[in-house]
């Protein structure tokens, strides 16, 4: 059942994540649709590749992202 | 087993990696380089006939020692047959075009090395890194395999395109990665939905599951699968709705990169256009699909290249156009118009690069390529300004040049599968693009020299003329023994004809 | 009535492509754009992880006990997970270009609105 939830943050997630107008709230909220996507793939039988979205979608694209941020500017004009 | 197939995606590979390592010594890396791209168009020669199943996992079929000890579950099912590793297969068609890719990469690489002073550097890693990707596009027959080698390229060329210092290429190339960033995953997509009906990625074995009825061809998902596959085709080739990107991104790098991008462009098509009429030629519109995106191609890019003022942007417009003839030969889907459209990718391929690489020796003198502010380049390089014009007319189709083989090669196969007016289209758009051509050359060769126009090098490298003249002899070779090529082209031209239901 | 999980994935992974295309196709911010342009890539992975699901199934570990037969009726399809790791890392790296080539255009131009600097 719990799958579902998760399914809805991914979901919910992008969305919030391209409605906020701090960027590097966006990029934070990115990681959180990374991660429910990495739980997800635990439950749909492919543990492998929910380790590599874990460390690649949850920490390594946030970071990307929140360093774009600080090169650039916070504030979406 | 055949250890030169991999070699040919693993070679250029080593090139790119090495090369930089042996920095500051220039004159060293001059002539590895030299000799290393000397080997890309040899391998192909040299390489036999065959598939090459990497990790040795060649199908149960041909494995008996294996196969006995296992259970008739497997053994006695489609699954006997099935590729379970990633396969290359060379034949007669890969081996020319792995060959013309080799020698273009070879002259671009060669005039690079002395038009940029240079030698090791980004630049021609991006090169070699493209030319591995190309060529493992062309030679691949796993679907998934091609779709990381496509993104591969498109990161070369926009690497090619980042380093060229011509103003606005970082706008142009982050619009390319923007569009290649919803293009790729929607051909991932589509190989996902073509793995979730077939169960395969190997090509062959798809379509052996479609022949034999182990999938039904007619589910719907398999259309919405051909479909996203198209989108990935239109953007990796540059037809239209990106053909005003590709012609800028042409012209956002320098001309020898043009020149090998184009080449890139050419044989994405060709690649995956195959592979289309390979898996979907049975479904009644994919013909009519290929010949109308073809048509709009031709018309486009040609039309729009009229009214360009800028040279590299203006030959990449004709590039797109160019693409449409290929199109068009796929299209029409009788093994006379596909071997004709391979053959006229060939050439392409050869007189693109031919015209980028001429038209930047003026750049490489003036660094202007606004066709308005130039003028009197005759002049200064009579013999320049002929190898110039013959490439024009190579591309407008003038005989002996290799051009006019094919397209006359075209136009008959469109008259006898029932297209004239195709035909006559391309002879119209034909003469368009000698026009637009001679408009060009008029204002860059033959007009006066404008009073502020004033050159930056004078001397053009003698490593770029030997390169003109070497694919001018290639034009003029294929275009009298055109019989030598098609007799390559021939039999992928048969076997892409059957459709399968 | 609950719809089934794989179905449900499926959904999922359509949903956050068509996301990522409304973002990459109209929101003015270069960043957002990227990140709408991550999303598709994650909606596609979560594709294909889905097709390879088996409802009931176990994972496609193969441990020593196991009838063969059992194995291969019930295990998950590994091919696509093995996709999936590919296009995960090619992904993030494609990511990682396009936002130093923004850095780049921020330098250069002081702004990341997609009109002023892409000229659209």
């Amino acid at each position: 059942m719990i799958e579902y939830l998760f399914m809805l943050t991914a979901v919910l997630g992008a969305i919030f994540a391209l409605m906020q107008r701090d960027l590097l709230k966006a990029a934070i909220l990115t990681g959180i649709s990374g991660a429910s996507i990495a739980i997800l793939y635990q439950y749909l039988l492919a543990p492998d590749v929910a380790l590599t979205q874990a460390i690649v979608g949850a920490a390594i694209i946030p970071v990307f992202f929140a360093l774009a941020v600080y090169k650039t500017r916070r504030m979406e004009e | 087993m055949n250890l030169l197939i991999p070699l040919m995606v693993i070679v250029p590979i080593l090139c790119a990696l090495f090369l930089n390592l042996l920095h500051k010594k220039d004159r060293t890396i001059k002539t590895i380089a030299i000799i290393l791209a000397l080997i890309l168009p040899a391998l192909p020669i040299l390489a036999n006939y065959g598939l090459h199943y990497f990790g040795g996992y060649a199908p149960l079929i041909e494995n008996p020692t294996l196969s006995s000890n296992l259970p008739s579950l497997i053994t006695g099912t489609a699954l006997n047959t099935f590729h379970p590793a990633i396969t290359y297969s060379f034949q007669g068609a890969q081996k020319i075009f792995i060959f013309i890719l080799g020698l273009v990469g070879l002259l671009v690489v060669f005039t690079s090395l002395y038009e940029t002073r240079r030698p090791s550097g980004v630049y021609g890693y991006m090169m070699f890194m493209g030319i591995a990707a190309l060529t493992a596009i062309l030679l691949t027959d796993d679907i998934f395999n091609l779709y990381v080698f496509f993104e591969i390229a498109a990161l070369a060329t926009v690497g090619i395109v980042l380093v060229s210092n011509v103003k606005g290429n970082y706008e142009t190339a982050l619009k390319y990665m923007i569009l290649g960033s919803i293009a790729a995953p929607l051909l991932l997509l589509g190989i996902a939905l073509l793995l979730g009906v077939t169960g395969n990625v190997n090509i062959t074995d798809i379509i052996y599951s479609l022949k034999n009825g182990l999938v039904n061809p007619q589910n719907p998902v398999l259309l919405m699968a051909c479909g996203l596959i198209v989108f990935g085709w239109l953007y990796g080739s540059g037809l239209p709705p990106f053909h005003t990107i590709k012609s800028a991104i042409y012209s956002k790098a320098l001309p020898s990169g043009a020149a090998l991008i184009q080449a890139f462009s050419v044989f994405t098509f060709i690649a995956l256009g195959i592979i289309i009429l390979r898996i979907f030629s049975y479904l009644p519109f994919s013909q009519w699909v290929i010949l109308g995106v073809s048509l709009l191609a031709m018309i486009l890019g040609i039309t729009m290249a009229i009214v360009q003022t800028d040279i590299k942007r203006m030959i990449g417009y004709l590039a797109v156009g160019e693409l449409g003839y290929i199109g068009i030969g796929l299209g029409l889907g009788t093994a006379f118009g596909i071997t004709a459209g391979l053959f006229q990718a060939v050439n392409e391929a050869i007189i693109t690069a031919f015209l980028f690489i001429g038209f930047g020796t003026v750049l490489y003198q003036t660094r202007i390529s606004d066709t308005r502010k130039l003028g009197g380049m005759m002049a200064r390089n009579p013999l320049v300004a002929l190898l110039v014009l013959l490439a024009g007319f190579a591309m407008a189709g003038v005989p002996p040049l290799n051009a006019f083989q094919s397209k006359l090669m075209l136009i008959q196969a469109s008259i006898n599968a029932g297209f004239p007016e195709l035909g006559v289209i391309m002879i119209l758009l034909s003469i368009v693009t000698f026009m637009t051509f001679m408009k060009a050359f008029h204002a860059v060769f033959l007009r006066p020299k404008p009073a502020d126009l004033e050159l930056k090098n004078e001397n053009i490298p003698k490593a770029t003329i030997v390169a003109l003249v070497v694919f001018l002899v290639v034009c003029l070779v294929f275009g009298l023994f055109p019989q030598v090529i098609t007799s390559y082209l021939q039999p992928l031209a048969t076997s892409l004809t059957g459709g399968i239901v | 009535m609950v719809i089934d999980v794989q179905i449900a994935s499926l959904f999922t992974a359509v949903a956050l492509i068509i996301i990522g295309i409304f973002a990459a196709a109209f929101l003015d911010n270069l960043i957002k754009k990227v990140i709408g342009l991550a999303f598709i890539g994650d909606g596609v992975n979560l594709f294909l992880i889905a097709m390879g699901y088996k409802p009931g199934g176990i994972v496609y570990i193969y441990l020593p006990g196991m009838a063969a037969e059992w194995f291969s009726q019930n295990a998950a399809y590994p091919l696509p997970f093995a996709m999936v790791l590919t296009s995960i890392v090619i992904g993030a790296s494609t990511m990682a270009v396009m936002l130093g080539i923004i850095i780049v255009l921020y330098k250069k131009r002081e702004s990341l609105s997609a009109k002023e600097i892409l000229g659209e």
